[in-house]
């Protein structure tokens, strides 16, 4: 009952420690370390934060996170096709892709609705679908903007599209300061903490609290006179349009939009991020979130030089699997057992 | 046969069970009488091995099954012991068939694949169950063809089902029965007691769970008496009298708490008019019911019979038909926050399950309807939705209620999964006052509670009821129902 | 006495829906690839015989009220596993391929039993507990043979060993097996290729599945799936029933494993087993299963569906959309869409 620290946290905090010696020894630099993981934070962390809603009205891990995904991906694309550049793109971006995240949110929502106790797993499943339902629309979309699309034909879409003319690293490069060779993003971690509050502040808030309630008890809820599908349709669309915002803010940093199906993948990195952090059902903090995002790119950003330093690059790849998968799993086998009923 | 020992049993920090001693023979009829919630089927649970059990952490206690000591954790040890149950919900499978339900775990299989094969991987005789099936159903004068399914057939005839299946089994030592005729008719239970005759003069020892206290009197050679989790008395055939059985099944307790007496009441404030619920296990059908302007009216039946059904079914949160008229008008729309907003209120029977959030403080589950319902306790921002809870308003009410209702807590910012019974139901109630309506519908009030507690929570009743709210207690104690009580209802 | 009898509704059920809308789209499919029909009745004879199997794994869990069963990719892993080990040691034909069956079915067991174990404790989650273990133990497995093989673990033959001197090629031939099983008993008739040897093992595990529903054990399964808390008041032992069904289905699926690789020739070390779970479930619905009810009926009825599905739609995709990934997307859609639908509907 207590927000103890869980034995995988211990694991993965033991496991980060000796991957930063082991890093300190293979020489890796320590500026290029932080640089790197303030931005990987950012970049990753707003995804993360995205599943908050979500878990706290009881819906469940979203791993439907590529419905989201895709809301942002079809802003962003917009914004592209009008060739519109810099700061107003990225920001156009986020309009477009707002209502598209709402438009998906919602007929999401009526599906999860319809399958209480096992929403998960058809989440993951509606996800899949639905990436590859998308990839149908992006190999015949209407869009023109010749930097898009197929170079030989001229139709559908490319799988990755250079933001370089763009916004690549628009909001990475906003206001950064330098201390002794350390960059600190400070846009970007404005909006990043920025977005961390008003989630939290939106628990505090009386549909906020509603809909934990309806995370940690129904028929309470319930008997308390508040509209079940209501909370949960709420929370479904604020976690797909966060969702969508995350994959903005993720591709200005890469560089690229990647299409078809690249984000298959993406909901599983995000559920293992945010139960690293501690995220429980009903009680998932913003902290838990921050905290297992910072951890999970801390991995990644160490496995790939150790895993060079070993002459074994692919290992990194496989590595991170096992553990998104191990902790992801964990989370199944040791936290399924709800509060018992019974008197 | 069968010896049980000092058995204790505790469900949390309330005690169901105190130093149980049975002894049943070979071929005696035991039966065991008690009102609700005396103890009767968590003893036969016990004796079972039902899982439920052991998830609540266990008994303490010997029993000893032809004189050696048994170890009894699961169903299957039981089985195994030659121990069969008859239970009141009954341990059938309605997607299977009659033979499949009557043969289930005991199949017969063919010689062929049980040599080479083993017995768990053998073909299962189908023709062979069915006429197994067939010749046991004669014997209780059942023409009934056992490959129905058996979601097709009626109550009774699941009833006779589920002994058939016990009946059939051929190394039945002990077989024990839950409310077996609760929902036999009179023809029915005449037929059951035959059949029990008969399996007790072949060496079979039968425990008999019943609160109807004529049929016990009239089938068992031994009748124990059960209470709050206590022997009382044990009679011998020649002892009987259901007088005196049924003043130790109810005991004597002290009145404490007595509502005044002879209330007149004038204005009819709710009504039911043929009102029914479906819950399934708990139904009430064609309800009547005028409820007047601050009395309290006490709704008895066991647990589990419908008495509960009625403040779920007015809470809109199960199918319902028939009307209900509130001031003298029809409240047609029922769902539960326009039920809430015409001024009922219900407190639900399980109070961890429904009636609190365990993760949230004290505090959070005083305001929480109050806030949610009627905006009270918020900052008075224009976009009520969005906005934020008053802490210091919320903070200084909770303490006040926490001190009026002596709510022991270390503060208002206690979690309420770390408050005892009685407190958590206190902050229940300190739920339903601050939301203050007209109508409160309360279940089982007194649940699992000490008795200490359970004098406090009827004391706030009434003084609940003092200040003008009508309430509706729904109970299986029918005993605090007589003391709080202006009426009393069967259902 | 007396008793009564409710009269039964007639309801057109969803799962006659699934195999009737895979059924139009197969037609419409076959109709715009304008691909010859015999050359689709051979590529779904060929489908049948490498995906039968594995779709026949499915069933028991399901019968167990435990769901799709995901980690039957787990079973093809340890397939994966007894034939690296016997290419290792060399050991070819019939001998050696009976060598890699007899160790996969170990491991299957071995580890059929810890994801049975691991399930008891996600009841009520084991599907997306099951779809987790899976790429776990993709990742373990890939792990082992990459890095494993060269560094922990001695190998004994240099051809299927990275140039680096560590870990297994991605891509190992078959030759040594080749030819062991598929070509038994061929039959030609017109133009279609009948391996009557293989087909008859894809029925003989039909008939092991159909059997092992009809025994004792069998019946057992049924009552956990319909409901396991009574289940376990008749003293049936619910655990260790969910347990066993499990591992027959983990062992079915090696199986199903090995007769697939070995139909092709060659193994992709590394991603030959992704999607044999995806596929399988969505071929087993796609022949009118649920994820509550599933008989071999559905299954042999679904793989036809769902394989002349996926052979017909690219070319369809490519003479409609003159695009062929769009064929290729829409199959994947289909697949996965098909669970979800499964999943959607009570």
């Amino acid at each position: 009952m207590q927000d103890r620290i869980d034995i995988p946290q211990i694991i993965i905090i033991i496991f980060v420690l000796i991957m930063m010696i082991t890093a300190w020894f293979a020489n890796i630099s320590i500026t290029y370390f932080i640089n790197d993981s303030l931005i990987r934070l950012v970049m990753n962390g707003v995804l993360v934060l995205s599943l908050i809603p979500m878990l706290n009205a009881g819906v469940g891990i979203n791993y439907g996170l590529p419905i989201g995904v895709v809301a942002g991906l079809m802003g962003m694309c917009l914004a592209v096709n009008f060739n519109i550049k810099e700061g107003l793109g990225f920001i156009l971006s986020f309009l477009f892709s707002i209502p598209i995240a709402v438009i998906f949110g919602y007929i999401y929502s009526m599906i999860l609705n319809r399958v209480k106790g096992k929403e998960e797993i058809t989440a993951t499943f509606v996800g899949f679908s639905f990436i590859y339902l998308t990839s149908l629309f992006w190999s015949i979309a209407p869009f023109n903007n010749p930097s898009m699309l197929w170079p030989i034909g001229g139709e559908g879409m490319r799988p990755t599209i250079g933001l370089k003319p763009y916004f690549e690293k628009i909001l990475n490069n906003l206001w950064v300061i330098e201390i002794q060779k350390i960059k600190i993003p400070l846009g970007m971690l404005f909006f990043y903490f920025g977005l961390c509050i008003f989630i939290k502040f939106f628990f505090k808030t009386k549909i906020g609290i509603a809909s934990i309630a309806v995370g940690e008890n129904e028929t309470f809820a319930k008997l308390s006179g508040i509209d079940i599908p209501k909370i949960r349709t709420l929370a479904i669309i604020l976690s797909t349009v966060i969702a969508a915002l995350g994959i903005c803010v993720y591709s200005q940093s890469y560089g690229f939009i990647e299409l078809y199906d690249a984000p298959l993948m993406v909901a599983f990195s995000a559920a293992s991020a945010i139960l690293m952090g501690g995220g429980k059902e009903g009680k998932t903090k913003v902290t838990h979130a921050v905290i297992g995002t910072y951890l999970f790119q801390t991995i990644y950003i160490l496995s790939a030089p150790i895993a060079n330093e070993l002459l074994l690059p692919e290992v990194a790849e496989i590595f991170r699997n096992i553990i998104t998968n191990g902790v992801i799993l964990y989370a199944i086998l040791y936290k399924n057992q709800k509060n018992s009923s019974s008197i | 046969m069968i010896k049980i020992k000092n058995i204790n049993k505790k469900f949390r920090d309330i005690e169901v069970l105190k130093s149980i001693n049975i002894e049943v023979k070979e071929g005696e009829i035991h039966g065991i009488v008690g009102a609700n919630g005396s103890g009767k089927t968590t003893l036969l649970n016990i004796l079972f091995g039902h899982p439920n059990i052991l998830k609540t952490g266990g008994y303490s206690g010997e029993i000893f099954i032809n004189n050696l000591k048994s170890k009894i954790s699961r169903p299957n040890d039981a089985i195994r012991l030659g121990i069969g149950m008859i239970h009141q919900e009954f341990a059938i499978i309605p997607e299977m068939t009659v033979a499949e339900n009557i043969k289930i775990y005991r199949e017969n299989t063919f010689k062929l694949t049980d040599k080479i094969f083993g017995k768990n991987l053998s073909y299962i005789d189908k023709s062979q169950n069915y006429i197994d099936t067939k010749s046991i159903l004669k014997t209780f004068n059942i023409d009934l063809d056992p490959s129905l399914k058996v979601f097709n057939l009626s109550l009774n005839m699941k009833q006779f089902i589920e002994i058939a299946r016990e009946i059939d089994r051929k190394d039945l030592k002990i077989l024990l029965l839950d409310e077996p005729t609760a929902i036999l008719n009179k023809e029915d239970t005449v037929s059951l007691i035959s059949i029990l005759k008969k399996l007790s003069k072949k060496g079979i020892s039968i425990i008999y769970v019943s609160h109807k206290l004529d049929e016990v009197i009239a089938l068992c050679e031994r009748i124990t008496v059960m209470r709050d989790g206590e022997i009382i008395k044990t009679y011998e055939r020649q002892e009987f009298d259901s007088d005196n059985i049924s003043e130790n099944m109810m005991g004597y307790k002290v009145n404490k708490v007595i509502n005044a007496q002879n209330r007149e009441f004038k204005n009819i404030l709710l009504k039911f008019n043929d009102f029914s619920v479906d819950i399934p296990g708990e139904t009430v059908k064609n309800f009547n019911l005028d409820v007047y302007k601050g009395e309290i009216i006490g709704i008895s039946g066991s647990y589990g019979r419908g008495n509960t059904a009625l403040s779920w079914g007015i809470m809109g949160l199960h199918k319902t038909k028939g009307e209900i008229i509130l001031n003298n008008k029809k409240l047609s729309n029922r769902n539960v926050s326009n039920i809430l907003l015409n001024g009922i209120y219900m407190v639900p029977e399980d109070r961890r399950g429904a009636g609190l959030l365990l993760n949230h403080s004290v505090m959070e589950n005083i305001i929480f309807t109050s806030l949610q319902m009627k905006n009270n306790f918020l900052m008075p921002y224009p976009f009520k939705l969005f906005s934020f809870i008053n802490k210091q308003k919320s903070l200084d009410y909770s303490k006040k209620i926490i001190d009026q209702l002596n709510i022991k807590c270390s503060s208002a910012l206690q979690k309420v999964n770390e408050l005892s019974g009685g407190n958590q139901q206190k902050v229940c109630l300190a739920r339903a006052i601050t939301f203050d309506p007209e109508i409160l519908f309360i279940s089982e009030p007194t649940r699992g509670i000490d008795l200490g507690a359970k004098e406090l929570i009827l004391d706030m009743l009434i003084s609940i009821n003092k200040k003008k709210t009508t309430i509706i207690i729904s109970s299986s104690e029918i005993d605090e129902l007589k003391r709080i009580c202006d009426r009393i209802i069967e259902v | 006495m007396r008793f009564y009898i409710k009269t039964k509704k007639i309801a057109l059920q969803y799962n006659n829906i699934v195999p009737i809308v895979f059924f139009f789209l197969s037609l419409a499919g076959l109709y715009f690839s304008k691909m010859d029909i015999s050359f689709v009745v051979n590529e779904v004879i060929v489908r049948f015989i490498r995906d039968g199997v594995m779709v026949l794994s499915l069933i028991i869990p399901i019968t167990a009220g435990m769901g799709l069963n995901f980690a039957i990719i787990i079973g093809a892993i340890c397939a994966q596993i007894g034939l690296l080990i016997i290419l290792d040691f060399q050991i070819g034909g019939a001998l050696g391929l009976c060598f890699a069956i007899i160790i996969g079915v170990i491991f299957a067991i071995f580890l059929g039993t810890l994801i049975g174990i691991s399930l008891n404790r996600a009841t009520g989650k084991e599907m997306i507990a099951t779809i987790i273990m899976g790429f776990l133990a993709t990742g373990i497995y890939q792990y082992i043979f990459l890095v494993g093989y060269g560094t922990f673990l001695p190998f004994h033959n240099n051809e299927i060993i990275l140039s680096r001197g560590v870990g297994i090629r991605s891509m190992v031939d078959l030759s040594i097996f080749r030819n062991t099983m598929d070509k038994l008993w061929q039959v030609q008739i017109g133009s279609i290729q009948i391996p009557f040897f293989m087909i008859l093992t894809v029925f003989a595990f039909a008939l092991v599945i159909k059997y092992i529903t009809g025994t004792k054990l069998g019946q057992e399964i049924k009552t956990v799936g319909y409901n396991h808390e009574k289940a376990e008041l008749l003293g049936i032992d619910v655990y260790s029933v969910r347990i066993k069904a499990i591992i027959i289905s983990t062992v079915t699926a090696c199986i199903g494993q090995i007769i697939f690789i070995q139909n092709i020739g060659m193994l992709n070390v590394y991603t030959a087993h992704l999607n044999s779970d995806i596929f399988s479930c969505a071929a087993l619905l796609a022949g009118g299963a649920s994820i509550k009810k599933a008989k071999i009926r559905h299954a042999f009825l679904g793989i036809f569906l769902f394989h002349t599905l996926f052979i017909v739609s690219p070319q369809a995709g490519q003479n409609i959309f003159s695009n062929a990934s769009i064929g290729e997307y829409f199959r994947s859609f289909i697949a996965y869409g098909a669970i979800a639908f499964a999943l959607m509907t009570r």
